[in-house]
């Protein structure tokens, strides 16, 4: 089985600081992945460079069988990589709807001068895009709140209509960093479900950063481990649980409520 | 948002408005105004006919300003260019107006293409100030390019006959800055509820979301640019044609003071906004002009002497009292009414 995504020894480094250094990692088509690490592992900064966001300043990343290097940061969607952020990025003004929508912007043709007209193709385009979008929100349970501008959402309902968004691009890779935080317990079995369903019955490849050791453990087929930019482990859930240098990366470092959830 | 909106089909989610009362009202103010020009004396019509123009060019201004949250302090430059493209077009090499049309909005947009693409990494202050500096130059090419825009000593524009309907007289003039205004609204909101405004949107909430959404920042940026100048660029045809005269004189800095104003006051982001503002912008000086003449008659000397600085001490005043009290402007405003109105008394 070739991977979809391939990161071959990737580093990114701000100034002095090395971020992410000489990471490498295999994503397999249909699987659910998580990255995690303590605060501050470089977990988000190798999302930034899988979904150009940032370029890499060594390594390489293949996805598809394609080089990312070759790809420009605005065709990362088109190719098929998707992602929700950590800290809400959603469009804040425009509703719920109106945000999902604009994940569908790779997905239609419409030039200016068709926008300017909305006549015949445009607008068929511009409809059948709003049926995707109502799949969308139905899938993942959200049509209460389709119409309302995303900036008056809790917190849990915004993190949502970002998973929509990203779900609109129709990615082949779905990068979710930190889904969870933030939400009660309801709203994160919610999420589980979810990303099992993403996968299954979409069959959309999930790569995600989670903190949260019990939804790390209960879904994911693999976990890769940060910490400070380099990656120390790599396994089943159960093989990164008994990993003697995990649990040091946890408890010696900045979060050592994690250590307890890892051996939990 | 009433209880009872239930949508039929996903033809009506994507309409313009699903409400049948906002047809009726838009249908009967069309009327409205087509009518006003014959029963309005020619000061007030005077008004009327420079809402519709300042309107069309608020309108493109809003497509950067606005929607894609690139601020421009030259929008003047896009006016005066597109004011010279007809002026030079019709008036100097006697093509028909509807070639002027065309040039007023194709110049500028090429020029915008000029200012826009060095300003692709510039935000915020930067941009504005880059604009700023652009209509400046603009100004200084047209004073140079004498035998082509005849210096400063301006052109003279003659009313259109556009296929064989003159539009010589005040009437017949105003009815077709109407037109361009209600063409121009109309492109303004499909623009926003296509693909290509959600990009601009996108562009204006999270460049970084909208990049990873797919839209290509530059060609998206400059879109925006482009559509914007062509029709602020229509807008400064209009108002040439309005003057009978193109000068650089007659596009003072304070133009694009002014349709910053009104986007601020009306509520930036919005073509509503837009057109509110235009309306209040417009009139502001001669109400307060009129305000302070039932006081003085001196007052209403020094409004008439000191015209230019009055205003833009205006325009200051409310962009400044608009930011600290309604900074979502008159549309803000509309839409909290009628949140009220909806809901009174307790509708849920
Ligand atoms: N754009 C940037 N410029 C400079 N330094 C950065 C930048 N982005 C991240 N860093 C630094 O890189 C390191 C890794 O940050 P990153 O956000 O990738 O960590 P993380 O594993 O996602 O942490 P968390 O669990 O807190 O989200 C941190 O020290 C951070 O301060
Ligand atoms: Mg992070």
């Amino acid at each position: 089985m070739t991977p979809l995504l391939t990161v071959e020894n990737v580093s990114k480094s701000f100034g002095g600081l090395k971020a992410v250094s000489g990471v490498s990692l295999n994503v397999t088509q249909g699987e659910v992945c998580s990255v995690i690490g303590p605060n501050g592992a470089g977990k988000t900064t190798l999302f930034n460079v899988i979904s150009g966001v940032l370029r890499p300043t060594e390594g390489r990343i293949l996805f598809n069988g394609t080089d990312l290097a070759s790809v420009s940061s605005s065709r990362f969607a088109a190719i098929g990589i998707g992602r929700t952020f950590q800290n809400l990025a959603l469009f804040k003004h425009g509703t719920a709807v109106e945000n999902i929508l604009t994940g569908r912007h790779t997905h239609l043709r419409s030039s200016v001068i068709d926008a300017v007209l909305y006549f015949g193709r445009t607008r068929r385009e511009e409809i059948a895009a709003r049926k995707q979008v109502e799949e969308i929100i139905e899938f993942l349970e959200i049509e209460h709140i389709r119409d309302a501008i995303v900036g008056t959402l809790s917190y849990g309902q915004q993190k949502r209509v970002e998973l929509a968004r990203a779900l609109a691009c129709e990615p082949k890779l779905l990068l979710l960093d930190e889904m969870v935080s933030g939400m009660n317990q309801e709203e994160t079995e919610d999420i589980a479900r979810f990303v099992l369903d993403i996968r299954d019955e979409l069959g959309i490849t999930v790569l995600m950063i989670e903190h949260e050791m019990r939804i790390v453990m209960d879904i994911s087929d693999r976990v890769h481990v940060l910490n400070f930019g380099r990656k120390i482990a790599e396994g089943t859930p159960a093989e990164v649980r008994r990993d003697p240098a995990v649990a040091e990366a946890y408890l010696g470092g900045n979060r050592s409520d994690a250590g307890a959830k890892v051996s939990a | 948002m009433r209880s009872g909106d239930f949508k039929q089909s996903y033809g009506e989610l994507v309409a313009l408005t699903d409400s049948r009362p906002v047809w009726l009202w838009s249908a009967i103010l069309v009327v409205a105004l087509i009518a006003a020009p014959y029963m309005l004396n020619s000061y007030a019509l005077s008004f009327l006919i420079i809402i519709l123009i300042t309107g069309v060019g608020a309108l493109g201004l809003n497509i950067l300003t606005g929607y894609t949250g690139l601020i421009s302090l030259g929008h003047v430059g896009f006016l005066v260019t597109g004011a010279y493209a007809y002026a030079v077009t019709v008036s100097k090499y006697g093509m028909p107006p509807i070639v002027g049309f065309l040039a007023a909005g194709i110049v500028p947009a090429l020029a915008s293409l000029v200012v826009g693409a060095p300003s692709l990494r510039l935000k915020g202050l930067y941009l504005a100030i880059t604009t700023l500096a652009f209509s400046f130059i603009i100004n200084t090419v047209i004073l140079e390019a004498r035998t082509l825009t005849n210096g400063a000593r301006g052109i003279s524009v003659q009313r259109p006959e556009i296929f064989g309907v003159s539009f010589d007289s005040d009437t017949a003039f105003t009815h077709l800055c109407l037109g361009f205004a209600i063409v121009t609204l109309f492109a303004t909101l499909n623009i926003r509820r296509s693909r290509v405004g959600r990009a601009f949107v996108a562009i204006r909430d999270n460049d970084i979301a909208a990049r990873v959404m797919g839209i290509n920042l530059h060609a998206y940026k400059l879109f925006a640019f482009v559509t914007s100048a062509f029709i602020t660029g229509i807008a400064g045809a209009l108002y040439g044609i309005y003057l009978s005269f193109v000068s650089v004189e007659g596009f003072p800095f304070l133009l694009s003071i002014e349709a910053l104003a009104i986007l601020i006051v009306g509520g930036l982001g919005s073509a509503l906004g837009a057109v509110l503002g235009t309306i209040l912008i417009v009139l502001l000086p001669e109400a307060t002009r009129f305000t302070f003449s039932l006081f003085s008659a001196q007052m209403d000397a020094l409004f008439s002497t000191g015209a230019q600085e009055l205003k833009s001490m205006l325009y200051g005043l409310v962009i400044i009292l608009f930011l600290r009290f309604q900074p979502r402007g008159l549309v803000g405003a509309w839409h909290d009414i009628r949140r009220t109105w909806v809901n009174w008394p307790l509708r849920y």
